[in-house]
């Protein structure tokens, strides 16, 4: 526990260092939210389902990308994971302090976008029930897409190619989700489309969530996802020995 | 204190190490020699827990760095050639940080003050390592390797990109550090071995080709006892002499004489008192001695004919290097 910590509060500290965090926080906060204020005015709608149902997307495809990008391919370019991996500590602690970290920048970032249902309190009576199950969805969505890219970037020591590798696969799982994306899978290889539209694809669980509707199964299919990339972040680690 | 025993280290078909065994104790100062991708930092990395081997076994204080690797790490400390840092951090975050990491809890102060006045780090403690030059860069991550008092210490390459009063400043710390830790280190530079270690292991195309003290590797490699003799005279004069010398199994002359003196390169296989017989030549001709001594071989030579032997080339280049008389 102590260790990932020590890798937690380095990670964290690391994300302050450089001004590509700051720039790629501002870029998610000011994307969503025009994105949202767009709706906002020409609907007239005092709730957040614009927001959320676009959230999939910029994350997939932008902002977790840029955010795990860094987190194994700067320490194989620096060289620094052969000192990394040569201290006495778990190589799952290693991935879970790194992964904790990107996690608690996502939320900061992520709670940047709060300004959204403040306003929204004060410009009419939203439901509260979907914006809290939005978030908690997010929350979950992003963890589960962090957990795709920190396992992406220990592939490669070039920071830009795990950001597009990632952002290809993010949005890939988001796309699956849609339904007509699968109907267009099925039209080549039956079954193929609904079988990843059901099992692989995040949307369709993220939407279950955002509704306010607490569905068990959504949560474990995204913990459960969670946690199978950042162990097999670890045992790819393990294995790069050999 | 480090065990290798039959270790091979294959990169797909590329052979990195070749049934490498070698034992070494605690309190030695050990130099991993050879030319660029001989194998010397694979082993490295082997020790370290970094890398596994394909075959054979590595353990460390007694322990398997495969069956054990958080306690081998424990025990060891390590430079990298590479010499990674995170440049985002203050000098003083990052042995810190990796103070932290070694888990030194209460001793962290203490310990942070050591390797900073160790290492010399007093001046750019407060820097960013982005911006220190090559030698800071060095002497820092030199200090992370020693923050938590390892039992063992591994430096690959511990002077590159140092200053000449660096060097010796690093030297000093390794030989002071010498009587309680157990030190291994790699380097191209063959006067660091020979000045730094007890003893030197040459590795060449991933096989272990020499072990040794310093003599030991010159007297391997040494084919030939060698005199070299010169005199005030000419060359004919010299050869007519030395030929009244059975035992002399060749000569080569030395070009690179001032006017009127005549050098000679003697080699004998007899282990004959060469020395003696040539003094009896000497009072014999009534010749005026300039320059009279036995000659060893380089380091240089030595790892040259170690390595080119090994490869199966020619030794034409310490050969000839002899032979035209260089001193």
């Amino acid at each position: 526990m102590k260790d990932i910590a020590i890798i937690f509060n380095r990670e964290f500290r690391a994300y302050f260092y450089s001004p590509i965090a700051y720039v790629f926080s501002i870029i998610f906060i000011v994307l969503n939210a025009s994105i949202y204020m767009f709706h906002f005015f020409f609907f007239g709608n005092a709730d957040m389902r614009s927001f959320f149902s676009s959230l999939p997307l910029v994350l997939g495809l932008i902002f977790i990308p840029a955010i795990s990008m860094r987190l194994w391919s700067e320490e194989k370019k620096l060289g620094t994971i052969e000192l990394l991996l040569t201290l006495p500590m778990k190589t799952e602690s290693i991935v879970l302090g790194k992964f904790l970290a990107s996690l608690l920048f996502y939320l900061v970032a992520l709670a940047g976008t709060l300004s959204i249902p403040i306003l929204l309190l004060f410009l009419g009576r939203p439901d509260f029930g979907p914006i809290f199950g939005g978030y908690f969805g997010a929350v979950l969505l992003g963890a589960y897409f962090l957990s795709v890219g920190i396992f992406i970037s220990s592939f490669f020591s070039d920071q830009i190619v795990s950001l597009i590798i990632t952002s290809l696969v993010c949005g890939f799982l988001t796309l699956i989700g849609w339904q007509y994306v699968p109907m267009v899978i099925d039209g080549w290889i039956p079954g193929l489309g609904e079988f990843l539209y059901n099992y692989v694809g995040v949307t369709r669980h993220f939407n279950d969530i955002e509704r306010g509707v607490i569905d068990m199964k959504s949560i474990v299919f995204f913990l459960t996802f969670t946690a199978l990339f950042i162990y097999l972040n670890a045992k790819f680690l393990e294995r790069r020995k050999y | 204190m480090v065990e290798l025993e039959h270790v091979s280290k294959y990169y797909g078909v590329t052979r990195a190490l070749e049934d490498v065994t070698c034992r070494i104790q605690k309190g030695e100062i050990v130099g991993f020699l050879g030319p660029n991708g001989a194998g010397k930092s694979t082993a490295m990395k082997i020790i370290t827990t970094y890398t596994a081997p394909s075959r054979g076994k590595a353990r460390v204080g007694g322990l398997d760095v495969l069956e054990r690797p958080l306690d081998v790490r424990r025990m060891i400390g390590y430079l990298p050639e590479t010499v990674p840092l995170y440049d985002d951090m203050l000098v003083r975050e990052y042995l810190e940080f990796m103070g932290q990491a070694r888990h030194l809890n209460g001793k962290l102060k203490s310990r942070l003050n050591w390797v900073v006045e160790a290492c010399g780090l007093e001046s750019v403690l407060q820097r960013k390592i982005s911006v220190l030059s090559k030698g800071f860069k060095q002497r820092t991550c030199l200090a992370q390797a020693l923050i938590h008092d390892p039992e063992v210490l591994i430096l690959d390459e511990p002077t590159s990109g140092l200053d000449p009063l660096q060097i010796i400043g690093i030297r000093q710390l390794i030989r002071n550090l010498a009587h309680e830790k157990t030190i291994i280190l790699s380097t191209h530079i063959l006067s660091e071995v020979a000045n730094v270690a007890d003893r030197i292991l040459v590795v060449n195309q991933g096989r272990l080709v020499a072990d040794g003290s310093f003599d030991d590797l010159i007297d391997q490699v040494s084919d030939k006892n060698s005199i070299y003799l010169a005199i005030r005279g000419t060359r004919k004069e010299l050869q007519d002499g030395l030929k009244g010398i059975q035992e002399v199994r060749e000569t080569a002359a030395d070009s690179d004489t001032p006017r009127g003196v005549s050098g000679m390169h003697v080699y004998y296989s007899e282990k004959i008192d060469m020395v003696k017989k040539l003094n009896e030549l000497i009072r014999e001709r009534g010749w005026e001695v300039v320059e009279f001594h036995r000659e060893r071989l380089s380091l240089e030579d030595s790892f040259i004919r170690l390595t080119r032997a090994d490869s199966g080339k020619p030794d034409s280049g310490a050969s000839e290097k002899k032979k035209g008389g260089g001193r």
